[in-house]
């Protein structure tokens, strides 16, 4: 029990520096600029007066340090100011943004774990057979494709065989949810599909290693069935391996939507993003970097909790887990 | 002795890479159109024998910009790659060779720039810094780095403790000695396939950035920033879309079967 504990305590501490890492590193990068923010911001029309009144306004002229500071506090306390663009607080354009990018990903996360599994399971039945060899070939290929050249192609093919129109509009979740999740289909599958690819591939990968384990043979000889053995004792031990696989794909899911919303014209974080940058809206920019990062921050360090809690035996070697 | 069987792995690989090093090749030597000669009269045209591929809206040779396209796609992944490879194996074999608390920062850094989902980083730092070739190879250099890292401290964690280089640490050669000289070369292999992935990786992540306007910058042809040309023309001239996604797709597959072949022969 003492071990658990200074276990959850030493993870905790690192979720702390690693979220003071990440907000160092998105604070920094909006410091490189070269030349004047306030300057770069407005443009090179405005009058020295406008300049300085923005400066003082954004706090530019307090040191480095303070505005770090500053900016941490209203980070984590979920202010991070207004943008300067759409003179709204930071904080409700990005929720405002949220159904889309969470849904999609989300979505996009459901499709990968309905199609990897099942193609997993038949394929390390008889590796090397019929039905491995058609599904490895399908993976290859797929994992090549960028999820918005997929979209691309897929709007294409749509367009050409439902008309133009066939992807459908975006309709907000509260107003029409049927219509919301028709629309967040297809740009669903096209992220999805790289990451379905990498999961079979790892979950095939780890279901043959358990295969070959000495209590999957005992188990045979008992005369347990070959399905009962598959989701009663290979299954579960894989799902250890695959959490860390499974987070690290939710982190490129989450990349991925954010470029697809812009093939799809819909309006979430990514295309959010993509606006803030072409207006130089810095405090905006900042906020959904920062916010993206911290909330992978915290799946990873769920999905390290968790494998500990699903394998015990974890937990003797996590001095060099990092 | 018998020559091992090549694996079929290598030779597809191989054959899908070497089509783009040969538009790569095609496009330094100037074959075809300017690729960057506009024409009014010849927008939209469908991919005939003078033109190939067919031709963009603003009158430009689609074949000829393909070309040129692929010149980028080539030079930033290796240039990206060897960014990340230089700064990952330094940090890598610092982190592996000395333990303890350098590992431990080392490492947490690595894992901090892991956190940002996608080309999240890359994108910003492009966008605050100015796109320019030079800024995306840098930006993107940066956010793979640790992947090569994280490789390298295994490999030197498991170096470490070999025979030969104790013996060379009895011997009091400098620390940085045994890196470059007794580690390096010895770890390195194990990196090839990183390096093959870590091109595909960088080359998707270059089309996404260029896709979204920071990437390569127009007049410069990339497979990005086409595709985010063509997207109007979707209906139009669908070959403005299938060309270029299709040489995006052979030079990223071909680089995946080569990684799988090396990872066939271990």
């Amino acid at each position: 029990m003492k071990e658990r504990v200074t276990y959850i305590l030493s993870r905790v501490l690192e979720l702390m520096i690693t979220l003071l890492l990440v907000s160092l590193l998105t604070f920094a990068a909006f410091s490189i600029i070269p030349g004047d923010t306030a300057r770069t911001i407005l443009g090179p029309s405005a009058s020295p007066e406008q300049v300085e009144a923005l400066r003082e306004k954004m706090g530019l002229n307090d040191p480095l340090l303070f505005r770090y500071l500053s900016w941490l506090k209203g980070a984590f306390t979920g202010d991070l100011g207004n943008s300067t663009s759409f003179n709204q607080p930071v904080s409700s354009l990005i929720i405002s943004r949220l159904p889309v990018t969470f849904g999609l990903s989300f979505l996009s996360l459901c499709l990968v774990l309905v199609i990897s599994y099942p193609s997993a399971v038949i394929s390390s039945r008889r590796p090397g057979k019929f039905w491995d060899q058609v599904f490895s070939v399908f993976g290859h290929v797929s994992f090549a494709i960028p999820p918005f050249v997929l979209s691309l192609v897929s709007v294409l093919i749509a367009s050409k065989l439902f008309g133009y129109f066939a992807v459908g509009k975006y309709a907000s979740p509260s107003k029409d949810f049927g219509q919301y999740i028709y629309c967040l289909l297809l740009p669903a599958f096209c992220v999805a599909v790289p990451k379905i690819a990498m999961t079979f591939k790892f979950l095939r990968a780890s279901i043959l290693t358990e295969k070959s384990n000495d209590y999957v043979r005992t188990s045979k000889s008992r005369g347990l069935s070959d399905i009962k053995i598959m989701f009663r004792h290979i299954l579960p031990n894989s799902n250890v391996s695959v959490i860390t696989a499974l987070s690290i794909v939710l982190s490129d899911l989450l990349g991925g939507s954010l470029i697809v919303e812009q093939v799809f014209n819909l309006p979430g974080l990514g295309r959010l993003l993509i606006q803030a940058i072409g207006r130089r809206d810095f405090p905006l920019l900042s906020g959904i970097v920062f916010y993206l990062a911290a909330m992978m921050v915290i799946v990873y360090f769920a999905a390290d909790v968790l494998m500990n809690m699903c394998d015990p035996r974890l937990r003797k070697n996590r001095g060099d887990s990092l | 002795m018998r020559n091992k069987k090549i694996s079929p792995y290598y030779i597809v690989g191989g054959i899908l890479f070497s089509i783009i090093v040969i538009a790569c090749i095609l496009g330094l030597l100037g074959v075809g159109p300017d690729p960057e000669k506009t024409s009014a009269s010849s927008k939209l045209l469908a991919p005939s024998a003078s033109h190939l591929m067919g031709t963009d809206n603003m009158g430009r040779d689609l074949f000829a910009r393909v070309l040129a396209a692929s010149k980028y796609t080539l030079f930033i992944s290796f240039a990206g790659v060897s960014v990340a490879l230089v700064l990952g194996t330094v940090a890598g074999m610092l982190a592996g060779y000395f333990g303890g608390i350098w590992d431990r920062m080392i490492m947490l850094l690595g894992n901090s720039i892991m956190c940002f989902p996608g080309i999240l980083l890359a994108l910003v730092a492009v966008s605050v810094s100015g796109p320019s070739l030079f800024n995306v190879i840098w930006a993107l250099g940066l956010v793979f780095a640790p992947t090569f890292a994280r490789v390298y401290r295994t490999e030197v964690i498991k170096i470490k403790g070999r025979d030969y280089i104790l013996h060379a640490k009895i011997l009091g050669v400098n620390p940085i000695r045994i890196m470059a000289v007794h580690i390096f070369p010895n770890a390195f292999a194990q990196i090839i396939p990183a390096i093959v992935i870590g091109l595909a990786n960088m080359t998707l992540s270059e089309s996404a950035m260029s896709y979204l306007g920071l990437g390569v910058q127009p007049p410069k042809a990339s497979y990005g920033k086409i595709l985010s040309d063509a997207q109007s023309y979707i209906t139009a001239a669908p070959w403005l879309v299938i060309f270029p996604s299709l040489m995006l797709v052979i030079y990223i597959l071909g680089l995946y079967f080569i990684s799988e072949g090396i990872r066939g022969d271990k």
